[in-house]
């Protein structure tokens, strides 16, 4: 073969390996990642819209806590969501239980503030609607790979350079912080001071920051060479290995939800419906 | 060409109109039964941006109506600019779910790769690392550094991406070391105004009776990454009033007086913004230390719209101006032909910095 | 495919001086040529110009005329010219798209960029991965391999594009002796295989095992070249700041020592 790098291994045929594109063990998590992220988004959006009480418990217990069930990650995903929620949902009650301006029925007096019947009504619902964005936002996160959306996406039209950007962000977030671990380890192997005085921490900082950030972008450019050498510059759709699954019913599903959202919103913003 | 800027103009003006209309009136209160802000003085600015990012869709859905592409956007995204991205989000992610989760201050500094990517590659790209930033930040990141509430702020993350990027094509990120004292006059004066108003309001808040009186230097959280980024933090926040004080006297440098104008203005704005989503989402508490001032504002009367508000007002700036001038520090570590090569790079050199040009038989790329 | 330089020149942007002056190469096929070179001799600058990377990626400015069987490549945007000629670098790790999660889908991602059928990616892959030995390696997440294995997994990307030629720029450089070994035992294989190779080495070692040619540069020109054994036996060699291999050393201790070298239980024959 004239003109190309001769490679001369006889290797037997194979075709697509079978560790891509697994899908997932149970049904939830062999839906689509669209149609996932639609639920989530959809019912994170319903639980600030619906307000009060039993609406978001509804939408938590059907929405959230039934897939999550089925996909055997209901105990994950209580850990998860409370541990996720837990301080956003502590300062929120608090704040809202002692500060709420106005209040006329008084529960405890505590030095100069007090707790409020009102403030104590308004902090639950803030709290639930918290705990669902979060129960959401963790059942998606549970069952759906980030990298199968991105594919997803791409499949339906985004560009290989979004899909890039995309995937590169997830990859980078948690090699960056091993970065940093490794080198404060390194760096106080080294005898570099992370406790003691407040000099000592400051100037304790410097040392990790420059490996770090300036590292991560210096690389930009050997990077940039590496992608380029690859073809990455070549305008319009590259080859996908494979795609997520998607049903018609899929499909259906997705539309609805987005339609009762809608719905749900307007009828709210119109005062319909309290 | 012109028809997609009508178009997205007029999408503009449409969807103002539609958000003037449907808020009501400019007045501002809590509805007693739904606890909405249902009149949403402070709204007005969110819905310029949800105007800007519909103008923006329409005029992108023109453009791929007329000619199947997005050329004009496309060119704003060079690999380069494609590589730097997801190192952009990444720092956004790291540095602000270490103030949100760790550090109880009441800054977000999320926003150091979003303002980094929109000075060096323009509005689009800011836009865009600021909006995938916020949505990965909630969606897709695991904890410790998961945060619930950042997804629904993406918008605030795109204009501080839009602006980040008008300020670098205007030049203002162009490093103007050694002027004489007369040049450097009304900017020195300004920044030192500006600096000493942050500080005094930033002492202010901080140490509201909320607080306890005191400054926080304790970093909460039992990950050991926390500790070691929390102090981070602290030190570029002081940092950045011991630096921008350096560049003015000891460099004579008259752009830190535009980093703090566009640490200002964008700090501003992204207040506006965000302040409606905080009040109407989230009851203005979303998990990290800014809560404690929206507490102690609300202790003193005033209602959720405008404690979010005047938090915001406090914590943006700062928190702005902090990164405005870390980003001008982070580009002057970078090396001229680094900087050259990213899209709005030769708006980022000195004035006579790189001398280039086309002679003889010398010549550039032509691919 | 024969790979041509013809009078280049090259200069970085912003920079007083050309990093490259009247540089004439060839690569014709099934050749390795070595480059070799002091510190900044312009090594790798050269590895970028003949790959096509500088000045479309880099930026700068060129002169001369860069061929690839007699046709100018000048007008070629980077993606075209990437399918034709391959160049890897120095640092394994910066080399890897970030994109993959495993090894198969990071050597697959040069394929799938330029848009050839999925049937033609997968077969590429396949073939690439045997040729580098790393197909046991396929489910592996590629930021966590050694040095050299990703040294070998970038190196199988580059090959699953198919490209006529292949630019090396110090490839084990950055390795440990393992991951040295590793790959300077592929790019043996390679070249045995009657691959067209550039690579610039200061390891000439490895040059005396696979090189046909070597090239000796210097402050950013030619200083002289020839067929690679007599090259690497120039005195020059050493006059021009490069380390001479381990037999020609070895040789010319005995021979100054008043030892005959044939007479040595090593042979020293390079």
């Amino acid at each position: 073969m004239a003109g190309r790098v001769r490679l001369n291994d006889p290797h037997p045929a194979r075709g697509l390996p079978d560790f891509l594109g697994r899908p997932g063990p149970t049904a939830v998590h062999r839906l689509n990642p669209l149609t996932k992220a639609t639920l989530a988004t959809v019912t994170a959006v319903a639980a600030v819209a619906l307000g009060g009480l039993v609406g978001p418990i509804l939408l938590v217990s059907v929405a959230v806590l039934v897939p999550a069930a089925v996909a055997h990650v209901l105990v994950r995903l209580l850990r998860t969501a409370l541990l996720l929620a837990l301080p956003i949902a502590v300062s929120a009650f608090l704040v809202n239980l002692f500060f709420f301006p106005g209040a006329e029925r008084i529960l405890l007096r505590l030095g100069p503030i007090t707790a409020s019947a009102e403030g104590l009504e308004f902090a639950l619902q803030i709290l639930v609607r918290i705990l669902a964005i979060s129960g959401a936002v963790t059942l998606f996160y549970l069952t759906t790979r980030p990298a199968d959306l991105v594919v997803d996406l791409e499949r339906r039209g985004i560009s290989p350079r979004a899909a890039f950007v995309a995937n590169a962000s997830v990859q980078t977030v948690p090699a960056m912080v091993d970065r940093a671990a490794q080198i404060t380890a390194a760096q106080r192997a080294r005898g570099l001071d992370t406790e003691g005085s407040l000099w000592r921490r400051i100037r304790g900082i410097l040392p990790i920051v420059g490996p770090v950030i300036l590292g991560s972008i210096a690389e930009v450019e050997e990077r940039t060479m590496a992608l380029e050498a690859r073809g990455f510059t070549r305008p319009g759709r590259r080859t996908l290995l494979w795609a997520p699954a998607d049903a018609g019913i899929e499909r259906l599903a997705r539309w609805a939800m987005v339609a009762a959202l809608v719905a749900l919103i307007v009828s709210r913003v119109a005062g319909i419906w309290t | 060409m012109v028809i997609r800027w009508i178009a997205a103009l007029v999408a503009f003006i449409v969807v103002i109109l539609i958000g003037i209309v449907s808020i009501g009136n400019f007045g501002t209160g809590i509805d007693p039964d739904s606890f909405f802000d249902t009149e949403g003085a402070n709204s007005f600015a969110l819905i310029g941006a949800i105007a800007l990012v519909i103008g923006f869709i329409v005029y992108a859905g023109v453009e791929y109506a007329q000619t199947g592409g997005l050329g004009s956007i496309a060119r704003q995204f060079d690999t380069r600019t494609i590589v730097l991205m997801p190192i952009a989000v990444a720092i956004n992610i790291i540095l602000g779910a270490t103030v949100a989760n760790a550090l109880k201050i009441p800054i977000y500094l999320d926003s150091i790769g979003t303002i980094l990517v929109g000075v060096l590659a323009g509005p689009v790209a800011g836009a865009l690392t600021g909006f995938l930033s916020n949505i990965l930040w909630t969606y897709v990141i695991p904890p410790p550094f998961q945060n619930g509430p950042a997804a629904a702020f993406a918008i605030v993350a795109v204009v501080i991406g839009v602006l980040a990027g008008l300020a670098g094509r205007a030049g203002w990120m162009r490093p103007r070391p050694n002027r004489s004292l007369g040049q450097l006059g009304i900017g020195a004066v300004l920044t030192v105004g500006v600096i000493v108003a942050m500080s005094w309001l930033a002492y202010l808040g901080w140490t509201s009776p909320a607080f306890g009186g005191e400054v926080n230097f304790d970093v909460a959280g039992s990950d050991a990454i926390f500790n070691v980024l929390g102090w981070l933090v602290l030190v570029l926040v002081a940092g950045t009033i011991l630096g921008l004080l350096a560049l003015l006297f000891v460099r004579r440098d008259l752009t830190a007086a535009y980093v703090v104008v566009a640490g200002l203005g964008t700090g501003i704005v992204a207040a506006l913004i965000s302040a409606p989503i905080s009040a109407n989402v989230f009851s203005g508490v979303t998990g990290g230390g800014t809560d404690f001032l929206v507490a102690a504002l609300r202790q003193a009367g005033a209602d959720i719209g405008a404690a979010t508000l005047g938090q915001g007002l406090i914590s943006d700036p700062i928190d702005k101006i902090t990164t405005f001038f870390v980003v001008y520090l982070i580009l002057a570590g970078m090396a001229a032909r680094t900087k050259a090569r990213f899209p709005q790079g030769d708006r980022l050199i000195e004035e006579g910095g790189m001398a280039d040009l086309e002679e003889g038989e010398w010549r550039g790329a032509s691919a | 495919m024969t790979l041509t330089l013809a009078g280049v020149g090259y200069r970085y942007a912003g920079a007083s001086r050309p990093s490259l002056l009247d540089v004439d190469l060839e690569l014709p096929d099934g050749t390795v040529v070595g480059l070799v070179g002091p510190s900044e001799a312009g090594k790798t600058t050269l590895c970028l110009v003949a790959s096509g990377l500088a000045p479309r990626t880099v930026g700068g400015q060129i002169r001369g005329r860069i061929l690839l069987d007699g046709e100018d490549v000048d007008a070629w945007p980077m993606h075209r010219l990437s399918a034709r000629i391959g160049i890897g670098f120095e640092n394994p790790a910066t080399q890897l798209s970030q994109v993959a999660g495993t090894v198969f889908e990071e050597v697959a991602f040069g394929p799938m960029n330029l848009g050839v059928s999925r049937d033609e990616v997968v077969e590429r892959t396949w073939e690439a991965m045997a040729t580098m030995r790393i197909v046991d390696l396929a489910e592996r997440d590629p930021a966590r391999l050694s040095g050299g294995q990703q040294q070998l997994v970038a190196m199988a990307g580059l090959l699953a594009m198919r490209p006529a030629h292949l630019v090396l720029d110090e490839p084990t450089a950055q390795l440990d002796p393992a991951g040295t070994r590793l790959v300077g035992e592929a790019i043996a294989r390679l070249a045995a295989g009657g691959a067209s190779i550039l690579v610039a080495e200061q390891k000439t070692d490895l040059l005396a095992e696979v090189a046909d040619r070597v090239v000796v540069i210097s402050d950013g020109r030619i200083l002289f070249a020839g067929p690679a054994d007599e090259t690497l036996a120039d005195p020059r060699l050493v006059e021009a700041g490069v380390a001479e291999p381990a037999p020609v050393r070895l040789r010319r201790a005995a021979e100054a020592g008043g030892v005959d070298p044939a007479r040595l239980v090593v042979p020293v024959d390079a």
